[in-house]
């Protein structure tokens, strides 16, 4: 096995924690830190997966991720906002549809 | 072997991390494991030879995205306190399949295309021999200016939108004192910042003009200022003022006004849109672009439409 695969493995590991945070964390910070880690999966895969050119990392793919990188950053500042508004409004940070009638006891 | 180890130490901790920061009991602590979480990808990136990403995740994605996660929670705890309370989460039945068939779905993609050959008419191998063309000797830069310049524009497109986003959605009575230590005026802190500020500023310049021959570049350049901006806003020799300033606003659009001049002069050559002509262009779009990212950055964090300054 070598690095690569391992890095992919990792990928697809990272991933599937991102989406199960996505549907079962009910506070929208958690739901957005789980965006951002399966974002990060996809960035490894892209990297992982990627032909070496003359022992050297393929150039393309890194300048892919490092815009990825940067317009995760700016949908993360967007969202943050959103959640803070959100709070402001109604002054809960879930989404109504996780909600369920719960029988506090 | 041993480099194997090691990257099997970075993924154990990518993976623990990413767990806590979905699964920790309090919320505060989630949030630190996830800026924890973008610092072991920055060693990933390491790990896996670029040392471009590993500079941008380390400024941009665990600093610029820390800082934001933090202030944010602060905002969130000023309104309702209770944040922190360990959430009672109802696990669906679902969630699991979905989960593990996502994370197959990536593994097959993944290793059916993990160690094929390179394509002799791969886009890196064009870029690798058209290198010299652009007289740059990063290829990621050459990529990101000269050969997708229109990818790059659209980027610092994007962080604007983000930033005008934010700030339409932002309520101005929201903004707050909260930000700010308690004593700014301590002695210490004068000295702290007489420090800090010029070294980040000379590290920066130095990753703006590193970025055309090795690893740096616009990016990471104007992530770094922003956290200079950063410590000036909670120290509060920065506060946030809701008076639109035409200087400032100048300065988030001069890079995307550069790169659409700079982009729009070849075609009166008879060249093609963006054809970035000399080294001298590109470094001039790249300082303004530093720029504009470091202040759309630092509004992000403040949430402001603007920056005051106050004499400290």
């Amino acid at each position: 096995m070598d690095s690569a695969t391992l890095y992919v493995v990792a990928a697809a590991v990272l991933f599937g924690i991102g989406v199960d945070g996505l549907i079962v964390s009910r506070h929208l910070m958690r739901k957005l830190f789980a965006l951002n880690i399966m974002s990060s999966a996809i960035f490894i895969l892209l990297i992982a997966t990627a032909a070496p050119i003359d022992d050297l990392p393929d150039p393309v793919p890194q300048a892919l991720v490092l815009t990825g990188i940067v317009v995760a950053v700016s949908a993360t500042a967007f969202g943050l906002a959103l959640i803070v508004r959100l709070c402001q409004e109604t002054g809960k940070t879930t989404l109504s549809v996780d909600d369920e009638p719960e029988n506090d006891d | 072997m041993l480099g194997l180890m090691l990257d099997a130490v970075v993924i154990i901790s990518l993976v623990g991390l990413a767990l806590q920061s979905l699964y920790a009991p309090s919320l505060f602590r989630s949030i630190l494991h996830f800026v924890v979480f973008g610092l072991a990808m920055s060693l990933a990136w390491a790990r896996l030879n670029t040392p471009d990403l590993a500079l941008a995740e380390a400024a941009i994605g665990a600093g610029v995205t820390g800082a934001l996660v933090l202030v944010a929670f602060r905002r969130l705890i000023a309104i309702q306190p209770d944040q922190d309370k360990p959430s009672t989460e109802s696990r669906s039945r679902l969630a699991l399949p979905i989960a593990l068939g996502a994370g197959l779905l990536v593994a097959i993609l993944g290793l059916a295309t993990v160690n094929i050959e390179t394509l002799p008419a791969a886009a890196g191998v064009a870029v690798l021999n058209n290198l010299s063309s652009t007289g740059l000797e990063n290829p990621i830069t050459a990529v990101l200016l000269s050969f997708r310049g229109i990818d790059t524009l659209l980027e610092i497109t994007v962080l604007l939108a983000a930033l005008l986003s934010a700030q339409a959605v932002t309520r101005p009575d929201a903004l707050e004192k909260s930000i700010v230590t308690q004593n700014p005026d301590t002695p210490l802190i004068g000295g702290l910042l007489a420090i800090i500020i010029p070294l980040t500023v000379l590290v920066s310049i130095h990753l703006l003009k590193a970025g055309s021959e090795s690893s740096g570049g616009a990016f990471q350049a104007g992530a770094l200022l922003a956290a200079g901006g950063v410590i000036l806003a909670l120290t509060g020799r920065l506060s946030p003022s809701q008076q639109p300033s035409l200087r400032l606003n100048l300065g988030l659009l001069l890079g995307l006004l550069t790169f659409i001049v700079m982009g729009l002069l070849p075609l009166l050559n008879g060249q093609p849109l963006l054809a970035l002509p000399e080294p001298w262009a590109i470094y001039l779009l790249e300082s303004t672009m530093m720029i504009s990212i470091a202040l759309i950055l630092l509004l992000l964090f403040t949430g402001s439409i603007s920056l005051r300054h106050r004499r400290g």
